[in-house]
């Protein structure tokens, strides 16, 4: 397998573009591969309610065992053009994820940088089809929460009424009204 | 001959946050000797230079050019006085290396973006528009241009004697054409154009021996910029091959950038009320005071001694200034390098995407105070060493000066070098409410460039005995 990056961008919308890696399992991990992804589950940032994964770049992130076990689905929304992290990813977030993957065939400790890119090469598809219903990077959206928040807080003061009736706050105020 | 330069390789790098996966092996000592010293060491400022650009007719007489540049060229620590006059480095494009006679398989053995050359990369660079490369200052860009040569010295008479004894040489071999010429010099005061002392953040490289000055950065590994060594995978960037013509080579990269000064200095005016927030928010741009004292140690005022102080001016990190309150997140300095910033998210090694500069400036200086363009073409020549053109040079320019994806504001450039059409947009962190300047126009145009390959001493040698056809 080649190791042509450029021709293999992913589709994108706005700045973020889908990421999907489907591997082989191998022979007899199918249950140690769901034992890792239990574990997983239970890691800061995975946790349910937790919002926070240690990889900032990406929207979320899921994996998906079919075909009784002998598959895996990686999929993911990347803020940025991701084969231009290729190496970057060999450095960290495959590293975050080495439980999981030393389940799944091409993942042999990864002995050089070659070995990281067919890896994440032969496994990666591109999306026929990747749509978004929201804009922004996970920075954006996270920063767009924490306004959010800090918007209801004010409302929430019985004195909001009077003070966003400055001209300067009317964008503010058009939205306050549900 | 110089004596050998002791090259040590025992300097630990510390959290070298790169793949445990791969088992970085200790690497062989830097043969000092056989590397171009211009990429590994700088020049003693200040001084005086020019570029020259070379087509080769006959291959015969380029490889006669090598011959007699070869014991010109001085590996190592800059010398006080160079022996030649100048300091020289010598660098090949894809099509002077063809033109050389190099083997097709050997030529196929370089990196895609060298042989493509920077003219094929302009879409991807943001060199569209005013930048685009059929307004390139000629022949940069075209199938001509051969050989770059560097030559930098001391004075402008040393330059001169060199200059004149290269003109004679190459009477001497007609099938060698000078086809351009750019004279260039670096002030006593390390500034450049639009006012700022410039080239500070330099990494450094293992082995080499040149001191670290940033202490949260240990020296990076040797083959991040010279071919043939470990780099920070763990691995060894892809070599052209034979070994003996990539090994101790470096890619150049080459990039005439003139500066829309007075436009710069118009803009700030107008957004400023004051003199002292011009320069503040010229400061919060570029990310340093006009001395070169980093916002980060210096956020309210510059600090002449600061800037001038390289065992502490380059000694710092964002972790303390995450959200920008000091040096924006979107500044260039900040863009270019940044630094610790990104090391919480996860999802980018820092390392990775270092480059060494050996920028120099051309024109002359928009004299202090004047705000109206003078009409002269003034700027920087970006020269930067490296060994992975696109995971250095080409990962910065795109992902960190043309995009802000990275830092969350995907609409926003590089204020002083992204490629831009003026319509985006600056943020300034600021208590109690940030500043934002809008339709931040282009203050940088590209006027060409090139991809190089600088190639050790020893590959020069083979260069200059490749045989007829």
């Amino acid at each position: 397998m080649g190791s042509d990056t450029s021709s293999r961008p992913g589709v994108s919308v706005g700045p973020t573009s889908e990421f999907s890696l489907f591997f082989h399992v191998k022979p007899g991990h199918g249950e140690a591969l769901h034992q890792a992804l239990r574990d997983l589950q239970d890691a800061p940032g995975y946790r349910p309610g937790d919002y926070e994964m240690p990889i900032a770049s990406i929207h979320e992130a899921r994996f998906v065992p079919f075909d009784d076990d002998t598959r895996l689905l990686f999929a993911t929304s990347f803020d940025g053009p991701w084969d231009a992290y290729m190496e970057d990813f060999a450095s960290k977030p495959l590293k975050l994820f080495d439980s999981i993957f030393q389940h799944v065939v091409g993942y042999e400790g990864l002995p050089s940088l070659q070995a990281v890119k067919d890896f994440i090469l032969n496994a990666q598809q591109t999306a026929g089809g990747y749509a978004r219903n929201y804009g922004g990077t996970v920075k954006q959206i996270r920063k767009a929460i924490t306004v959010n928040d800090a918007f209801q807080e004010v409302l929430d003061d019985p004195g909001a009424a009077d003070a966003l009736q400055h001209p300067a706050l009317r964008p503010l105020l058009d939205v306050a009204a549900d | 001959m110089n004596p050998p330069t002791p090259a040590s390789t025992t300097s630990a790098s510390p959290g070298a946050g790169t793949a445990e996966t791969t088992g970085a092996p200790a690497g062989p000592p830097l043969e000092i000797d056989d590397i171009q010293g211009g990429a590994l060491y700088e020049r003693p400022s200040p001084y005086v230079g020019t570029y020259l650009l070379l087509q080769i007719h006959d291959p015969a007489d380029g490889r006669e050019l090598i011959r007699r540049l070869l014991p010109l060229l001085e590996p190592g620590p800059a010398s006080a006085a160079p022996r030649s006059g100048a300091w020289l480095t010598v660098a090949f494009t894809y099509e002077g290396l063809r033109v050389l006679g190099v083997p097709e398989e050997s030529l196929d053995s370089f990196a895609p973006e060298f042989r493509e050359g920077m003219a094929a990369r302009a879409a991807e660079l943001g060199d569209v528009g005013a930048s685009s490369p059929e307004l390139w200052e000629k022949p940069l860009g075209t199938r001509d241009v051969h050989v770059a040569l560097a030559a930098l010295a001391p004075d402008a008479a040393d330059l001169e004697s060199v200059v004149a004894r290269a003109r004679h040489a190459q009477e001497e071999i007609p099938g060698v054409e000078v086809i351009w010429r750019q004279d260039c010099y670096q002030l006593p005061t390390g500034r450049t154009s639009f006012g700022f002392k410039d080239g500070i953040g330099q990494p450094a490289v293992e082995g080499v021996g040149t001191p670290t000055t940033n202490r949260g950065e240990p020296p990076i590994k040797a083959g991040e910029f010279i071919l043939g060594y470990p780099d920070e995978t763990g691995g060894l960037a892809p070599m052209p091959t034979p070994e003996v013509l990539g090994r101790n080579g470096t890619y150049i990269v080459f990039r005439k950038l003139h500066t829309r000064v007075a436009a710069f200095r118009q803009y700030l005016r107008d957004k400023a009320r004051t003199r002292e927030e011009e320069a503040l928010l010229g400061a919060k741009m570029v990310g340093r005071w006009q001395s070169g004292a980093p916002l980060v140690l210096s956020p309210d005022e510059d600090d002449p001694e600061l800037g001038s102080d390289a065992g502490r001016n380059n000694d710092f990190g964002y972790t303390s200034d995450l959200r920008g309150f000091k040096c924006p997140a979107g500044a260039h300095a900040r863009r270019a390098n940044p630094r610790d910033s990104l090391d919480h998210e996860m999802s980018v090694d820092v390392r990775l995407h270092r480059m060494i500069r050996r920028g120099t400036s051309y024109g002359p200086m928009l004299p202090d105070g004047v705000l109206e363009d003078d009409g002269e073409d003034r700027g920087i020549i970006f020269v930067f060493a490296g060994a992975h053109l696109k995971r250095q040079f080409e990962f910065v320019k795109t992902q960190w000066l043309n995009d802000g994806i990275f830092i969350g504001a995907p609409a926003e450039k590089d204020p002083l070098v992204g490629a831009t059409d003026g319509s985006g947009a600056f943020t300034i962190p600021q208590h109690p409410i940030r500043r934002r300047l809008p339709d931040v126009p282009p203050f940088v145009v590209t006027r060409g460039g090139e991809y190089c390959f600088a190639p050790g001493l020893r590959a020069l040698r083979w260069l200059a005995e490749l045989p007829e056809d």
